[in-house]
């Protein structure tokens, strides 16, 4: 039967996984020196990932005042970020590459700045100064795409890549399959950046739907299975993130309410978030994440964001600013029949996900100033590495992956050599759920990994409920053996859940070895409560030899790089 | 279900098939028409309908989402 499929080989000197926000401004650094680069992702460029329904802020220092400098903006990252962020990474992946992005955006035709030319900023989630520039970002996505296509780029579109091509020293590629006609695809490059987001899909949803999600649905942690499969180094894995959306819709624009002014109150009426931090509502978000939850907790829901005070102006703006962060915001208010001008906006827990703990760092790959993974040849952007999220770092840091994979290909100077056996193996393994006999379908597998991952490694976890979730994940993957796919979307979705079982269970080894409590509910051991310094670091985790490894990097705050 | 298209203004171009980045649409070529084949698996993000040439899609949430 699988030799009914049909199979093409390519040869690219950089080879880009995931085509989202990260992976698409990789293209650019790439393609601007003059390689050959391929991207392949699910979507197609134009639309495709965690921006495709747009985005509206973008976090930078513009040197107007002394919290508006690079030194107050990592003085910043070490306080809301301690411990999970490497002040070293951060300047080479934001402050050294930020001024040459901020002049990209105008240069692909989406500016930060509004119709009077001036840039609007705002203030929210931890900030010392109003970092976060407002702007419309619908066009975001487009944009990007239509500059990769002009430089050249050669796009694999729907087209899930499910495993990297290691020759035992260095990746030189990977292999995967197109989900709409099922042609395998074998991808030989010279260097390889991996960008395909953070997980979700991972964690129970209030609303019963598992896809809808905060982040980007598809994102299931491709990249960092990937990864781990060949020995590179995870960090930051046991974070759990979550937020504060209206009730019923998993959307972004948290930042946008309260950037604007929103305040969070409870059913009395009462603002409470000072009681929890000092900034109040303008506290970090996992302590609103925190606040909100605890409030529930005791009687005190429901809870809602109150923005009936702002000015007209400002609720005008606020309103144009919901639409342009997810463009359907703006219709679910309408349609819950919201008018926040006149009420105020009942708001919930997000579902959780595998991302980073904060605005300014990620979970995942392990990356240094370069970008690089700890496996020659494999480099990694955007959310699925553990120094980058959200558009600053992914624009950035993207950007300068991209540049750096080109140089190591233009410096390149080994035959790619590719075991024709090795790729028999896999091309049967990805197949397979094709011809399996059985009935086990994806959505059951999965809804039961949310189930497991919610109650034992969620917001509250202990020793005991992680090794449960372990040994539940582990029974869950000889279930998965039986999984059938009915069509190529559905194997796509099989490939899917069998990363969620991985990445929930290397999420669990990684919480084990945390035996603190770090960013409020984002890890939150209910055996260890306390936040230690001897914490301030990261778990690092990786596979030798079929083994868990793990590892400490103490990381220093001492002083700004 | 989302999205809703209104077939009296598609001219069935493909561009929603074409963007959807979790492919949910799936152009009929035979029917000449887009069909919402994996309603449960949209993500509300709006994409099909910010590229739609004929303004033919509206956004309708189901009622989990709204209680
Ligand atoms: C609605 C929304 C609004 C947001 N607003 C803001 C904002 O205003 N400001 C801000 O700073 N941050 C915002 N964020 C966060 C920010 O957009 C993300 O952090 C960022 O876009 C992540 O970029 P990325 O490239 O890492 O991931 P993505 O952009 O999600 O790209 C990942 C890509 O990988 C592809 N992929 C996944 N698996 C595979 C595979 N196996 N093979 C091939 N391809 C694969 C996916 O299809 C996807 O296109 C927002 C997020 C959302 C969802």
């Amino acid at each position: 039967m699988i030799g009914n499929i049909r199979e093409y080989e390519f040869e690219t000197d950089v080879l880009i996984v995931g085509g989202g926000l990260a992976g698409n401004n990789a293209a650019l650094g790439a393609l601007e020196k003059n390689v050959k680069v391929i991207v392949a992702d699910k979507g197609t460029l134009e639309r495709c990932g965690a921006t495709a329904g747009g985005v509206d802020h973008f976090m930078a220092y513009l040197n107007t005042g002394p919290w508006d400098t690079r030194e107050a903006y990592l003085s910043y990252v070490a306080k809301i970020a301690r411990g999970a962020v490497d002040l070293k990474v951060q300047d080479a992946v934001f402050c050294k590459e930020l001024e040459a992005a901020l002049e990209r955006m105008e240069k692909i035709g989406c500016t930060l700045k509004q119709s009077d030319g001036k840039y609007l900023r705002t203030q929210s989630l931890g900030q010392p100064g109003p970092y976060f520039i407002n702007f419309n970002g619908k066009n975001l996505k487009p944009a990007l795409a239509k500059e990769a296509r002009r430089l050249g780029v050669f796009a694999l579109e729907r087209c899930m890549m499910t495993d990297l091509l290691y020759d035992g020293e260095r990746v030189i590629g990977a292999v995967g399959f197109n989900i709409r006609t099922g042609d395998f695809y074998i991808v030989k490059a010279k260097a390889t950046i991996l960008a395909t987001g953070c997980t979700t899909r991972l964690f129970h949803n209030p609303t019963g739907l598992p896809f809808n999600t905060w982040q980007c649905p598809q994102n299931t942690g491709a990249a960092q299975v990937m990864a781990y499969k060949v020995g590179a180094k995870l960090a930051n894995m046991e974070y759990m993130r979550i937020t504060v959306v209206p009730k019923g819709f998993s959307a972004a624009g948290l930042n946008a309410l309260m950037g604007m002014g929103g305040r969070l109150i409870n059913a009395y009426g009462e603002e409470f978030m000072a009681k929890y931090h000092p900034m109040g509502n303008k506290a970090p978000r996992s302590m609103l994440v925190y606040a909100v939850m605890k409030e529930i907790q005791m009687g005190n829901g429901p809870i809602y964001i109150d923005c009936t005070h702002l000015s007209e102006a400002d609720l005008n703006h606020l309103k144009r600013t919901l639409g342009y962060d997810k463009d359907t915001l703006p219709d679910f208010l309408e349609q819950k029949g919201v008018d926040l001008s006149k009420e105020p906006l009942e708001v919930m827990y997000s579902e959780g996900m595998q991302a980073g703990p904060s605005e300014v760092c990620g979970s995942g790959i392990m990356i240094d100033e370069r970008t690089s993974s700890s496996i020659e040849g494999l480099f990694a952007c955007g959310d699925c590495t553990d120094q980058m999220r959200c558009v600053h770092l992914c624009t950035t840091g993207g950007y300068l992956s991209g540049k750096v994979a080109a140089e190591y290909a233009k410096n390149y100077s080994h035959p790619i050599r590719v075991d024709k056996k090795e790729i028999q193996r896999l091309k049967e393994a990805i197949y397979r759920p094709l011809w399996v006999t059985g009935n086990l379908d994806h959505k059951t597998v999965e809804n039961v990994i949310r189930r497991v991952m919610w109650e034992y490694a969620g917001p509250v976890r202990n020793e005991k409920s992680l090794n449960l979730a372990i040994d539940k994940l582990q029974s869950l993957k000889e279930e998965a053996q039986a999984l059938k796919a009915k069509d190529f979307h559905e194997l796509m979705r099989v490939h899917e859940t069998n990363q969620l079982i991985d990445i929930g269970t290397i999420m669990c080894h990684a919480s084990l070895e945390r035996k603190e409590t770090r960013f409020g509910i984002f890890h939150f051991r209910s055996d260890y409560p306390e936040t230690k310094e001897e914490f301030e670091g990261e778990i690092v985790i990786f596979q030798k030899d079929g083994k868990v490894v793990k590892e400490f990097k103490k990381l220093s705050y001492d002083k700004i790089p | 279900m989302p999205p809703n298209i209104d077939m009296d203004r598609c001219s069935g171009c493909g561009m929603c098939d074409k963007i959807c980045p979790l492919d949910v649409i799936h152009f009929d070529s035979e029917k000449n028409m887009p069909i919402v084949k994996y309603a449960d698996e949209c993500w509300h993000c709006g994409s099909c309908r910010l590229e739609c040439p004929m303004g033919a899609i509206k956004i309708f949430f189901p009622v989990e989402m709204l209680y």
